[in-house]
């Protein structure tokens, strides 16, 4: 045979193999044996010494023409099979996405918790700055330092839990008032949150309970600035469409006092039927007013150069209206089917 | 309180109203809410008069009857089946038409009973409201016209109003009070009875004020030849209109009196006041007196007390004595109207639980000037009502009585202006004022505008006005607070900065415990600051503040720990949960307990109680580590997922100091009980305990009969606090060297604490031995009983420089050897 010819067969052969090759490592073991050093085509150019010196170039030029078509065959064969392997490896490894995630536990904040931050980061940004104070009070904090002195008739007004001679739980948050007046000097712009306690328990009623208290203290703060807090701390809580209404009513750390209603966010009035607000369009949500000067007097500040504007709403009630929150016990007992929906 | 609108209008004309919710707004825009108006008729509009024409048996049932009802000229009779025993043939009823909506809520409608149609229904007093309870349907009197409607018949044409009064308007305890006010807003007159003179002149009985300005007046009146009988069916209906019982005539005069005037008055049986005097004194300790309603008190000494000439008959303000009581018999009586020391009147109504609607008026104080004329109105209704003749009047007043004058207070239009935020102008605050019945003494200050000033002086029925501010309440509540405009206060002064303020770190970094534990996967709950001394003694606890009028044995002493409240949420949870689904519980809670150690709780000074309120954080985990992945995957929440919250939680605050040693019984002390002295860590600040972390003691976990284990823990909250900085984070540069590691296997004691092979290791490989981790444990084939292998790696880096294994494996040695000494540790 002559070595043209075997140069061809020998070619032809290689490429046949490499289209039936069925693995990576067959493949390889093809090329092996064919480009390899002692591969069919190489022996076969180790021939080219026997022929003619004129015939070798045409010869050479032969064999590299079909190394390249071979090479060009095992690549391309090459990206076929590994293709399939892909393939194949996603079918193994498929799986089925719309299974459970492996989720984590959400926390969450409770929403009294929650609620005080709205309240203290929409009043903060006019000025507002949070404090506290105890729990535990003195009677003389709780209700003389706000006016309310012994035999009062406004003690009716809260049912108090004693501890002991002169020692209370808090009934209010007011006292945190007094206890910031005494402390620091006007100006003054204070919010206090924290937990009261009264001796009532029912759906609307809980012996334990929360407030947020503000209190502004300046010269000529007037009865329009504390409207003018008001109306801004209801569009920014309830909505910009709501309206505020102020009645007159008494409590006794202020003069002139007032108890303030937002308009229903939910029927504005239009529902006769409106669960929310019982058809009337209003809703109460806090006491308000020009802050007593008796209290200014127990605080050390002289009446005739200060004036301020105090007011008072239960957090629970604010949270239950926000959240449509249907039952006050719910917010104590711990349950996490409510708590994890805030 | 109950207010008559048909009343009122005899004080004031309220004919320009449209109806009495256009009252109801009047009142609640001046500081009288309205808190219900309640027609008399409600419910009744379709409610009709009827005669029984025939009553037959029901054909299928023989406790039901079948009545023919006459209903007037121009209506059918109607086929009416009835199941009450008490009516016959010819009797006056009640008659539900159909399409009534009846006051106790039922609704009337065609329906078929037992077979038989029925077109209605007969009513008793219950279905009709007037009663809670009623036997058998109403029947009316035999002249009751028939056809008409049952609210005409009853004249109930009244519409009743309830007002919320607030504590400072006793003024407004009475339907004068209330048109007083509907005046002021109407611009009307009040429309007042005209009542006899009376000249405080010849009673037999005299009066001694023998207990100083505790009872500054007393004005009386004697008459003779009453006759005590039921009353006229006119007082009958104001009475009963405003929810109270008619008595007889004398009882029902002095509550009528006290209800229109709102004078509280007591009416004595003349003849049983001996000694012809009347003693107006202080109780002596330990005396007693029958009181009317049957009981008797032991006086203190504190109460002010009504005496004839031999004992006491009344305790003044609060109730007559039952030794002076009217009776049947009554022929002669004696009116007595008087003042009293409104503190003493509430503290006696309260110390022996009479509180009444007099004792009320009494407390929020009466008008001082006004007993002359309620008194002769008292004089004048007795005698209208049960006759009799006036023979004496009486009146003891002290001089700070009958020289009594109002305060008078100096304002002027500009401060009202500039408090209120207003531009009112002066003359309106004149009339507004005049209209509230104060006096206005202008002052004289030229042509000025404004400034010149006033001097108001207030009715002596509105002695709660005593400073400027109030006369600025009274004006913009005239003027109506929607009047007053809205604007925001100007910001003086610089706002108070808050670096350096540790009650502000202390609120910032709590609130940064919450925003962090709730990351970590808990929810916050909040539970109440009271719990029982049973449940307390279930976790060994007891409490050392107690609340001395709980409102149950329940909420009864202030938490020493949050633990027993934070279990109690977690019972809760696993008292509702069901299905196959897994518990899965992850709470947190930050609230103060509460501690005092002295001797009682007692106020000290105006601020101080003595009681301890220190702020804690308590968890509770428990349930499936992955609580929504599949059951394969969930695992279960043990002590390190539970030591994970906390050490991410100090990781996030940067607090640094906090240490831990593992607790066994010893360390865990008083909690021993409440955690597995096994698996609990102890925190600590410097030598002080902060709390605890672990799993629940199995005893106390059976005892409560939880059906998982729960991991839980309480760590006081102020040092944690104070180990967190309030200052932001510096950046720390890393080392750009590389680092070596060095893995160690060893063989300890199973007792020896991990923990201490790393800080061992971390001190003998200073200063290049940076971190120190245990990366694995392993028990079982290969490792002898009592001992346990433990994969320590060490990773050793230099700021400076490249490090060379010479060092590092020299420093390895040093760090092995002190394995070795002191925990006889061996290399695997």
């Amino acid at each position: 045979m002559s070595v043209h010819s075997e140069i061809e067969e020998k070619g032809k052969a290689a490429l046949n193999q490499i289209l039936e090759a069925q693995s990576l490592e067959q493949l390889d073991g093809f090329r092996v044996s064919v480009l390899g050093k002692k591969g069919s085509l190489s022996e076969a150019l180790k021939q080219l010494g026997q022929v003619p010196a004129e015939e070798r170039p045409k010869l050479g030029a032969l064999a590299n023409e079909w190394k390249a078509r071979i090479e060009a065959a095992i690549e391309s064969k090459k990206n076929d099979l590994e293709s399939l392997k892909i393939e194949a490896d996603l079918k193994k490894t498929r799986i089925d996405v719309t299974l459970p995630a492996r989720k984590v536990h959400l926390g969450a904040l409770h929403p009294i918790t929650r609620t005080i931050r709205k309240i203290s980061e929409t009043l903060g940004r006019i000025g507002f700055d949070v404090t506290t104070g105890p729990e535990v009070e003195t009677d003389f904090m709780n209700f003389e330092a706000v006016n309310i002195p012994k035999d009062h008739p406004a003690r009716d007004m809260q049912d108090t839990f004693f501890l002991g001679p002169g020692v209370v739980l808090r009934s209010q948050t007011s006292p945190v008032q007094m206890r910031t007046m005494r402390e620091e000097k006007w100006p003054i712009r204070i919010l206090c949150p924290g937990a009261v306690y009264r001796c009532d328990s029912d759906a609307t009623h809980s012996p334990m309970f929360h407030q947020i208290e503000g209190l502004w203290v300046d010269k000529k703060v007037s009865m329009a600035d504390l409207k003018g807090v008001l109306d801004f701390f209801a569009k920014e809580t309830f909505g910009s469409q709501v309206k505020i209404r102020l009645r007159p009513s008494y409590f006794p750390f202020v003069e002139p006092g007032a108890e303030v209603d937002v308009s229903c966010a939910i029927c504005a009035g239009r529902n006769p039927h409106c669960q929310v607000c019982k058809g009337t369009g209003w809703l109460e949500i806090l006491g308000a007013g020009m802050v007593h000067p008796r209290l200014f007097e127990l605080a050390g500040y002289s009446p005739n150069e200060v004036s301020g504007f105090a007011f008072g709403m239960g957090v629970e009630r604010i949270a239950m209206l926000l959240h449509d929150i249907p039952d006050l016990r719910l917010m104590f007992q711990g349950d996490e089917r409510f708590l994890k929906q805030f | 309180m109950k207010i008559s609108y048909n009343w009122l209008n005899e004080w004031v004309d309220l004919s320009s109203l449209k109806n009495p919710k256009d009252l109801a707004d009047v009142l609640t825009a001046r500081g009288l809410e309205v808190e219900s108006i309640e027609s008399q008729g409600k419910g009744l509009e379709k409610v009709v008069t009827g005669q029984i024409i025939l009553k037959d048996k029901h054909p299928e049932a023989d406790r039901l009857s079948l009545c023919k009802v006459n209903i007037g000229a121009g209506s059918e009779y109607l086929d009416i089946v009835c199941g009450a025993q008490n009516h016959k043939q010819g009797d006056m009823v009640a008659v539900a038409q159909v399409g009534a909506n009846l006051p106790n809520g039922m609704k009337i409608e065609k329906g078929k009973i037992r077979g038989v149609v029925s077109m209605g229904m007969l009513c008793s007093e219950a279905e009709l409201g007037f009663k809670k309870e009623s036997d058998g349907i109403l029947i009316l009197p035999p002249k009751t016209p028939i056809g008409w409607k049952l609210a005409d018949v009853l004249a109930l044409d009244d519409t009743i109003l309830e007002i919320k009064l607030t504590a400072n308007r006793g003024d407004c305890l009475s339907h004068r009070g209330i048109a007083r006010e509907v005046a002021a807003a109407l611009g009307l007159q009040l429309k007042a009875p005209k009542v006899r003179e009376f000249t405080g002149k010849g009673s037999p009985i005299r009066v001694e004020l023998d207990a100083g300005e505790d009872a500054p007046q007393f004005f009386g009146a004697y008459l003779t030849g009453v006759k005590v009988g039921p009353s006229p069916g006119w007082l009958k209906t104001r009475l009963e209109s405003i929810g109270q019982r008619s008595i007889n005539n004398l009882v029902d005069v002095s509550n009528f009196l006290m209800f229109e005037y709102g004078f509280p008055v007591h009416i004595y049986d003349a003849g049983k006041i001996r000694g012809q005097v009347i003693r107006v004194r202080k109780s002596t300790s330990g005396e007693t007196l029958p009181l009317l309603d049957g009981g008797e008190v032991t006086l203190t000494g504190e109460e002010i007390l009504i005496a004839d000439g031999e004992r006491p008959i009344g305790l003044a303000g609060v109730m007559g004595g039952g030794n002076s009581e009217v009776s049947d018999e009554t022929r002669n009586v004696f009116l007595e109207c008087a003042e009293f020391n409104p503190t003493l009147v509430r503290r006696a109504a309260f110390r022996f639980s009479r509180r009444s609607e007099a004792s009320l008026r009494f407390e929020k104080g009466i008008d001082p000037r006004g007993h002359r004329e309620a008194t002769a109105r008292l004089m004048d209704l007795v005698v209208k009502l049960a006759g009799g003749e006036p023979a004496g009047e009486v009146m003891a007043e002290l001089p700070s009585r009958s020289g009594f004058k109002a305060k008078t207070i100096e304002t002027s239009a500009d401060f009202l202006n500039s408090f209120l935020g207003t531009e009112i102008p002066r003359e309106k605050m004149v009339s507004v004022f005049q209209s509230l019945g104060i006096t206005v003494e202008q002052k004289s200050g030229g042509e000025q505008k404004g400034d010149a000033g006033f001097n108001l002086t207030p009715p002596t029925y509105r002695l709660d006005l005593t400073i400027k501010e109030d006369f600025a309440e009274e004006l913009a509540r005239t003027i109506g607070y929607d009047a007053i405009p809205a604007t925001i206060p100007v910001l003086t002064g610089m706002p108070k900065s808050r670096k350096g303020d540790s009650k502000r770190h202390r609120l910032v970094t709590m609130d940064r415990i919450k925003d962090v534990l709730a990351g970590l996967g808990l929810r916050e709950a909040l539970t109440y600051a009271f719990q029982s001394e049973a449940w307390l003694s279930k976790f060994g606890m007891k409490s050392s503040v107690k609340i001395l009028n709980p409102l149950s044995e329940e909420q009864g002493f202030l938490v020493p720990s949050l633990l027993p409240g934070i279990l109690k949420a977690y019972q809760e949870n696993e008292r509702h949960h069901f299905g196959s689904e897994p518990l899965s519980v992850r709470l947190f809670e930050i609230r103060p307990v509460f501690s005092f150690s002295g001797e009682k709780i007692e106020a000290k000074g105006e601020a101080e109680t003595g009681v301890v309120e220190r702020f804690r954080l308590s968890l509770l985990l428990s349930g499936p580590r992955l609580d929504q992945a599949l059951k394969s995957e969930r695992g279960e929440i043990d002590f390190f997922d539970l030591k994970a919250v906390m050490e991410s939680l100090f990781d996030q605050l940067k607090t640094r100091g906090i240490r831990t040693r593992a607790a066994d019984t010893t360390i865990l002390g008083s909690q021993s009980h409440l955690y597995h002295p096994g698996q609990t860590l102890q925190l600590t600040a410097g030598k002080d305990p902060v709390g605890f972390i672990g799993r629940i003691h199995p005893r106390l976990e059976s005892e409560l009969k939880l059906s998982r284990p729960v991991f839980w823990g309480e760590i006081e909250l102020e040092p944690v606090i104070a180990l967190t900085p309030e200052k932001e984070v510096s950046f720390k540069a890393w080392s750009g060297f590389p680092t070596i590691e060095r893995d160690f296997a060893l063989l300890v004691e199973e007792t020896v604490a991990s923990e201490s092979l790393v800080q061992s290791a971390l001190k003998s490989g200073k200063p290049i031995a940076k971190v120190v981790k245990i990366f694995d444990t392993y028990k079982g084939a290969h490792i002898p009983e009592g001992k346990i292998s433990i994969g320590v790696r060490v990773i050793f880096s230099d700021e400076s420089k490249s490090l060379e294994e010479k060092q590092v494996d020299q420093c390895a040695e040093q760090i092995v050897q002190k394995w070795k000494d002191e925990f006889q540790a061996s290399l695997r």
